[in-house]
């Protein structure tokens, strides 16, 4: 979605007036724009440094020949460009419809039938670019947007005239490993028969969710689409020989366009009956909010950052994890989540595992956080919250491939675990930090048993194994270390092979057990439901012992999210019940709990008793309220359009709600954070502290962060998004 | 200021009040199904806000109407439309609301080529009643329930035409055949130029149904789906005593759909269980989204006093009413 302007962005480029953000990258930044008749444009710029260079201007020109090549029907609509200008620009329809990447993320792969509307439709666009003998060279989802009316092809960056060598030299982007030819792979000429193959790769991706050629590092990928068999796994039957043929290695064994589009649907229907209905919902949702885009410039920050480059290469290392199938993907849809669906992939790569920036302020309003963690490699927000551990100074955050050592104090990288030591189920307990974690090598290569461990937050090493699960498979995603007391672990360990079509294998049985910390033994173990495989949550949300019992949030096959409630010793369910919200994520943020209730969220705050599951109160008031987070019997929560809300836990009353701000955007998905002054909330873009006396605004954070964490030894409030650590004062 | 021609059949070319018109949001509607008032997506002068723009048919007294639109400022619910911006005393009748792409119900059974599926029509039913509870409680009587009064957004209806009986025709006088309103959702009593009541909405609101699930406000009854047959015609009893409470109209069309309570971040009403992805068909969906996106490519020629750099000499301001370009 579009966020504010910053304040050195121009006010207008050509007759333009800048609006909003879609995104950025390397290259330049792409706008939301209006003419002065109020004609709503997306506005790509190419950054004037850049655009120095006369060949990164002649690229810029040739993309807006290419991009006018393939017209309105299969492309953004081109409606103005200069690219002499001295920051040259590119006006086009702004298109309402999610990137392809992005929808099979949000909605899962498609169905058969969407798959071949969507494929028929790229062969009748890329059949229009190859009659005009321009070849994209760069078809990949992300470049691709699904409208109701049928795929839009966008990114013409490195799209050329067929034979047209003048852009080839160093410097030129050279596609996109995953969606790449073979021989763009082996750097030859990649004319129509190469964009069939991209488009293949596309389609693969469009119906599992994963690329033919998996992912990961460039070098691995190139050798594989060379060399190695695409991996058609959970491709429609039907569909697959089709694909098949488009992936042969020899570009003349490759069908044409014409033929692949007959061969994928028989053109019966509009493009949007063959639309999953989520995906149409999304693009309904769309068109509508594009419509409450208020023009909005946030203002200069007082000092200039500091920005300090990391220096290991953690981005080299390959994960075991099946999950980064899903990964390697959503990796790309968190930065496309901000709407940077033209250049997120440009961004020059990281020579380090991250970055963080530093500035101090004196002011009270938009205020910039102490410090911010670039993580290199995104973890999977979907299937398990990156949830940042702190501990003894450190703070140690989950990555793709391990977890990542952060000091506290500075924010910068003190150590960097991964593979043999890594996971992301880590947890801090009674002043210690619990990894489950992955086991030793086996011959057969099938994944060993899963572990526990305790690990020590300096180093990322392993102090001690606790406990072994016997049986289990290391290699499933879905394991999850739910919650530690100081005699026992809770997991969820499954068994059966990892498919890598998703979080959840076919086949795979999933059970919750405790573990003894003592004695490594398994008090007791009891099945799980089986989740279908295309589940992009974990059973559980969230989890806390309180006394003798297990409260759980978890969810089940059909989507919906139960309040399950356990016998601790033995894990029988005591009582369980619905919880009836449409929004599980917001109930990662942790269970509040003294030791008689359970308090919730939802369209009124509500207390549970935990013996029997009885409402015992509900407020009056009726609008979302946020989960709420407990402290000395007072419950604290969001309301939306009321701002933070504290009420008695005792008796529901409310107590009081916080006065004199704007509470419009307050986000009621996430419990607030509890200082000993202040409560932390997202409002709008920005983190506020709301004074706990007073109950009013005291200051005001700039925030990307969309989770918030507590870290009471260090005194920092934690933000995270996909792709940052970001650490604000705790008062 | 320009001498505005709000007149039926023109093409929307003109400025009233401080906005100038894109299109028409009625173009395309069948000619049989009347409309109580024009409506237009009309554009700000900065081009930043397009809203969604009323004035009164000529036939319609200015000062009801007026009145109408500034009682509907108050409207609770999320699927009404309440006015946000009102004409001043004195100035030519109009109100405004921000924009949201919605197509007329009977321009939505034109895109769809005929009756809407029954999932879709009981999605509509409960959400409209939903909403004409929250608005009896409120002590308001809609009194101009009726297919185009009712806007087809794709997260659910929109209920707009606030008071279009009233201001139709004060009461105690006789409403039959009075332009802008469809005389099938008419209630007999109003008609006859009784003061709207509860009841009232709940007749306009079966009529509405039947012409959703049909294409007809007074359908025969075989072609009403059947899970809807006995509760339209209940609805369409001349003795309002006879008419179902909006509570049973509800309570028998949901169903088992009734969401857990407490509702949590979810559904807070039934009709939001209902209205979740595929309570629409694809292709009003599509055809939603692509006047969203027509609306946006749309460039409007503007006045040119609201122009930081006025694209044409000053002084030669064009004394017509501008022309806006539709660029497709």
């Amino acid at each position: 979605m579009p966020t504010p302007l910053i304040h050195d962005d121009p006010v207008a480029l050509g007759p333009y007036r800048l609006i909003a953000r879609l995104g950025s990258g390397g290259m330049g930044t792409v706008y939301v724009a209006r003419s002065s008749g109020g004609r709503t444009v997306a506005l790509k710029t190419m950054h004037a440094a850049i655009a120095t260079d006369p060949a990164a201007r002649t690229r810029f020109r040739l993309e807006a020949d290419a991009a006018r090549v393939i017209g309105d029907r299969f492309g953004a609509r081109v409606v103005d460009a200069d690219a002499l200008a001295e920051t040259p620009w590119l006006a086009t329809e702004y298109v309402l419809g999610p990137p392809l990447d992005e929808a099979v993320e949000a909605a899962g792969p498609l169905p058969e039938q969407s798959v071949r509307a969507l494929g028929a439709a790229l062969c009748s666009a890329l059949g229009q670019l190859h009659r005009s003998d321009v070849v994209h060279r760069d078809l990949k989802p992300s470049n691709i947007l699904v409208t109701a009316y049928g795929p839009k092809v966008i990114d013409f960056g490195i799209a050329r005239a067929i034979g047209d060598d003048r852009l080839t030299r160093a410097g030129a982007a050279v596609g996109t490993p995953a969606f790449m030819s073979p021989e763009q792979a082996t750097g030859q000429e990649h004319d129509a028969g190469g964009d069939v193959f991209a488009l293949a790769g596309v389609l693969v991706y469009a119906a599992t969710g994963h690329g033919p050629f998996g992912h990961g590092q460039a070098a691995d990928l190139l050798y594989r689409v060379r060399y190695a068999e695409a991996d058609l796994s959970g491709v429609p039957a039907a569909l697959a020989p089709v694909l098949a043929q488009c992936l042969a290695k020899e570009p003349g064994a490759r069908p044409t366009t014409a033929y692949l589009a007959a061969q994928l649907h028989d053109g019966k229907g509009e493009f949007a009956d063959h639309l999953p209905h989520e995906l149409l919902a999304d693009i309904g949702r769309r068109a509508a909010d594009v419509w409450r885009l208020v023009p909005q410039r946030l203002p200069a920050p007082v000092a200039g950052p500091e920005v300090m480059a990391g220096t290991t290469a953690a981005g080299r290392r390959r994960s075991r994890r099946g999950v980064l199938a899903l990964g390697g993907a959503l990796a790309v849809g968190a930065a496309a989540g901000g709407g940077a669906w033209w250049w997120q992939e440009r961004t020059p790569a990281r020579g380090g595992g991250g970055t963080r920036t530093k500035s101090s302020t004196h002011r009270t309003q938009n205020i910039e956080p102490l410090w911010t963690y670039t993580v290199d490699v995104v973890v999977t927000a979907e299937l398990g919250a990156v949830v940042p551990q702190a501990l003894g100074g450190m703070i140690v955050v989950p990555t793709g491939g391990g977890s990542q050592g952060v000091s506290s104090a500075s924010g910068a990288r003190k150590w960097d675990s991964y593979s043999e030591e890594s996971s992301w189920q880590t947890l801090v307990a009674g002043g210690r930090l619990y990894r489950l974690s992955i086991g030793e090598e086996t011959s057969d290569g099938i994944g060993a048993a899963v572990t526990l461990q305790t690990v020590d937050p300096k180093n990322g090493k392993t102090i001690k194994t606790l406990a072994r699960f016997a049986g289990t498979n290391d290699e499933l995603p879905t394991h999850q270390l739910l919650c530690v007391t100081d005699r026992v672990a809770y997991v969820v360990v499954g068994k059966g092979k990892n498919d890598g079509t998703g979080a959840f294998s076919v086949g795979e049985t999933d059970a919750l057990g405790a573990a003894d910390l003592e004695t490594g033994k398994l008090l007791w173990s009891k099945p799980l439901p089986v989740r279908f495989e295309l589940s992009s949550r974990l059973h559980f949300l969230a989890a806390k012992a309180v006394g003798s019992r297990l409260v759980t949030l978890q969810e089940v096959k059909d989507g919906t999210v139960r309040i399950v409630v356990r016998d601790a010793s033995t894990g029988a369910v005591l009582w369980e019940r619905p919880y009836g919200i449409d929004e599980p994520d917001v109930l990662r943020g942790g269970i509040a709990a003294d030791s008689d209730h359970l308090y919730l969220g939802g369209s009124r705050l509500w207390a549970l008793r935990l013996s029997d599951g009885a409402v015992t109160w509900k407020t009056s008031t009726e609008h979302v309220h946020g989960p709420p987070v407990l402290k000395a019997g007072i419950l604290y929560a969001v309301g939306g359009g009321v701002g933070l809300t504290a009420v008695d836990a005792r008796s529901g009353k409310v107590l009081w709600t916080e006065r004199g701000g704007e509470v419009s955007e307050a986000s009621t998905a996430w419990p607030p954070v509890l200082g000993t002054r202040y409560a932390y909330y997202k409002n709008g873009t920005l983190l506020r502290a709301i004074s706990l006396s007073s109950h009013t605004t005291s200051l005001t954070y700039q925030t990307s962060g969309r989770q918030f964490y507590a870290d009471a030894d260090a005194k920092l409030v934690l933000g995270v998004d996909s792709q940052n650590l970001t650490a604000y004062p705790l008062q | 200021m320009r001498a505005p021609d709000t007149g039926p059949g023109t093409r929307g070319t003109r400025q009233i009040g401080p906005y100038t018109v894109v299109t028409r949001l009625d173009t395309g509607s069948p000619a049989h199904t009347p409309v109580p008032e024009h409506r237009f997506i009309a554009r700000s002068a900065d081009g930043d806000r397009t809203v969604l723009l009323s004035s009164p048919l000529a036939t319609v007294d200015p000062q009801r109407f007026m009145a109408e639109a500034d009682t509907s400022r108050y409207l609770l619910g999320s699927w009404v439309l309440p006015a946000v911006e009102l004409a001043a005393p004195g100035e030519q009748a109009w109100h405004a609301r921000p924009y949201l792409p919605a197509l007329p119900l009977p321009i939505a059974l034109a895109v769809h080529g005929g009756p809407l599926p029954e999932r879709t029509v009981r999605a509509l039913a409960i959400a409209l009643a939903e909403n004409l509870a929250v608005m009896h409680g409120q002590n308001l009587i809609h009194a101009g329930v009726s297919p185009s009064a009712v806007l087809i957004a794709a997260d659910g209806p929109r209920l707009t035409c606030f008071g279009a009986v009233r201001a139709a025709a004060p009461d105690g006088v006789a409403r039959q055949e009075v332009p802008g309103l469809d005389p099938g959702t008419l209630p007999p009593e109003q008609a006859a130029g009784g003061q709207p009541r509860p009841l009232g909405d709940v007749y306009a609101l079966g009529a509405t149904l039947a012409y959703a699930a049909t294409g007809y406000t007074m359908p025969e009854r075989e072609e009403l789906p059947s899970a809807l047959r006995s509760l339209v015609a209940r609805c369409l009893s001349r003795d309002p005593a006879q008419r179902p409470q909006l509570s049973e109209i509800i309570d028998e069309l949901a169903g088992s759909d009734r969401p857990d309570i407490p509702a949590g971040f979810g559904p807070p009403t039934r009709a939001d269980a209902l209205l979740g992805p595929g309570w629409l068909p694809a292709r009003l969906v599509a055809a939603i989204v692509h006047q969203s996106a027509s609306v946006l490519a749309a460039e409007v020629e503007l006045p040119v006093q609201a122009q930081a750099h006025p694209a044409w000499p000053v002084g030669s301001a064009p004394s017509q009413a501008p022309v806006p370009h539709h660029s497709h």
